[in-house]
């Protein structure tokens, strides 16, 4: 097997008495799609913002390419080739939403002073924009103000975002919530077509048909602890997994 | 042009440019500050000791006057990268009054007396007087709209919209917050620094409470009515701010009736100031320059 392309080792992150991520371990390797799973609460974002510098873990480790990440600030590890989308969308707003591309587009820059001061609204630098909006299905909308768009539009432009940015590692959070059933398509295919350009996707999913469908493997978390681990038929008969989404059999509680 | 006139004009052109130097900071980066004047002061301060202590020409002193002033908008730009919004708002005040009770105390800053005796500018041997300085100080306005100018199009002004909009989604297209909260701070108490020279050598007398907390909010008066933002805005907003006081004078009395309803008035109809987004002025002159961006 070859080296993953992510590795994470023990990985916690409490909060006072809050274990939200408690000793969880997972890898991907490159090219793969994988999907994290769980309850409310079970600590998927909080992972994310562990894994993009958002928090520091209390424990554990977390390698990139070989590379130690925990602790790095977040622009660092961005800078690394990770591209994230947020639950509750983030654009910005009062920025169109090409400006909203490239300003990610800016990633390899922002790190040195002394390249900040060039124009960013060159031919280039716009039809290399208008390419990402392209794929996210959103260059009709490249003049508009990013504020103004509806939420599967933003989620759609947030993945457009992270692309310009993740040049190894895509993690998307909740990208499916709030689309339409032939939206969620479209994104399908885009997910396997990232794929197919040498990234990997981690992706926190709700829609179970979209996750066992698009997913080479799921890890599944609960109250902050990994679940179960596997291709997705493994985990679907995993009885833990049942038990943590339904409910005990003949329990008072079940929901 | 009569007298008057010349010194409402050269007033305002300074704080054109020291409003220019806030919106940089407010309106590009989003950092709230509510202590600008404290660095109009330092500027001020630097460039009064300089040319009346060491007898440095305005020339001379002008360099370090910026750089001295940027740099300490540097330091205490770093109380931004710690609190936001409401609580950086009552953290710049704080530094507001600090640097005039700093000013308003040591005997070293000419304490309550301030500094007098600052010398003219001068070109060569000839002394700027009246219309003269009031051209030096445009010329200083064209550079700093320039500048401001420069920085909405290139790739650090592109990095600190994307921190005004949204901190933690900028981080994570790589945007360092520290490094480009601390470059706003800097390039916009720099032109704090500006202002505070022409400012000093204009007035050849300061003294501490020219660079009270109400100036500060004045000059964020300035932003907000002009356009928070926009480059022309603290412009606009610096000559109506100048001119209104002027123009209500026989209304002395009702002065902050009318500065009250003026401002209820913009908060309900122009929320993005005279030249923000959406505004009338705006749309005017979009329906003028199709296809453009003013």
């Amino acid at each position: 097997m070859s080296r993953p392309l992510l590795d994470i080792s023990g990985l916690s992150k409490h909060f006072g008495g809050l274990r939200a991520v408690d000793g969880v371990s997972f890898h991907i390797q490159p090219r793969e799609i994988l999907g994290l799973l769980g309850p409310n609460g079970a600590g998927k974002t909080v992972c994310f913002n562990l894994i993009s510098g958002v928090y520091k873990p209390t424990a554990g480790t977390i390698a990139f390419d070989g590379r130690r990440t925990d602790g790095l600030a977040p622009h660092v590890i961005a800078g690394l080739g990770i591209g994230r989308t947020f639950q509750i969308v983030k654009p910005f707003a009062q920025l169109t939403v090409l400006e909203n591309v490239l300003a990610a587009r800016g990633i390899h820059r922002y790190p040195h002073l002394s390249k900040v001061w060039s124009r960013w609204r060159t031919p280039a630098e716009k039809r290399e924009a208008l390419g990402l909006l392209e794929r996210v299905g959103l260059a009709g909308l490249a003049g508009r103000r990013a504020g103004l768009l509806p939420l599967g539009n933003l989620r759609r432009l947030e993945i457009a975002r992270a692309l310009a940015v993740g040049s190894k590692l895509l993690l998307l959070d909740e990208s499916f919530s709030g689309l339409r059933h032939e939206e969620i398509a479209q994104l399908e295919a885009l997910i396997r077509a990232i794929r197919g350009d040498g990234l990997s996707v981690l992706l926190i999913e709700h829609n179970m048909r979209v996750a066992m469908g698009l997913c080479d493997r799921l890890v599944v978390l609960d109250h902050g602890r990994k679940l179960a681990e596997g291709r997705p038929a493994e985990v679907r008969a995993d009885e833990a997994v049942v038990e943590a989404y339904l409910g005990r059999k003949g329990s008072a509680h079940a929901a | 042009m009569s007298g008057y006139l010349v010194t409402l004009a050269t007033i305002i052109a300074i704080n054109a440019i020291v409003a220019s130097g806030l919106n940089v900071i407010v309106g590009f980066a989003g950092q709230i500050s509510l202590g600008h004047a404290a660095f109009f002061g330092i500027g001020a301060y630097t460039a009064a000791l300089l040319a009346t202590q060491a007898g440095w020409t305005f020339w001379a002193a002008l360099p370090c006057v910026i750089v001295l002033t940027a740099f300490v908008g540097l330091l205490l730009g770093i109380p931004s990268l710690r609190v936001r919004e409401d609580f950086l708002a009552i953290t710049t005040i704080g530094i507001n009054f600090i640097v005039e009770a700093v000013f308003n105390n040591f005997e070293f800053f000419g304490g309550a007396l301030g500094i007098g005796g600052i010398p003219r500018v001068a070109v060569f041997d000839l002394k700027l007087r009246g219309t003269e300085f009031l051209c030096l100080c445009l010329a200083f306005l064209a550079v700093v709209i320039a500048l401001c100018g420069w920085l909405t199009r290139c790739w650090a002004g592109l990095a600190c919209f994307a921190l005004r909009e949204e901190e933690t989604a900028a981080a994570s297209v790589g945007v360092s917050p520290v490094r480009f909260k601390l470059l706003a701070f800097v390039i916009g108490t720099a032109m704090a620094g500006l202002g505070g020279a022409l400012y000093a050598h204009f007035m050849r007398f300061i003294s501490a409470g020219d660079f009270a907390f109400p100036l500060s909010v004045s000059l964020l008066s300035m932003v907000v009515v002009g356009g928070i933002g926009t480059l022309w805005g603290p412009i606009l907003g610096a000559i109506l701010i100048g001119v209104l006081p002027e123009v209500f004078r026989p209304l002395i009395d009702y002065r902050i009736l009318f500065y009250t309803t003026l401002l209820l008035l913009m908060i309900r109809f122009q929320p993005g100031g005279l030249l923000g987004e959406n505004s009338a002025a705006r749309r005017v002159l979009a329906r003028i320059l199709p296809g453009g961006r003013p």
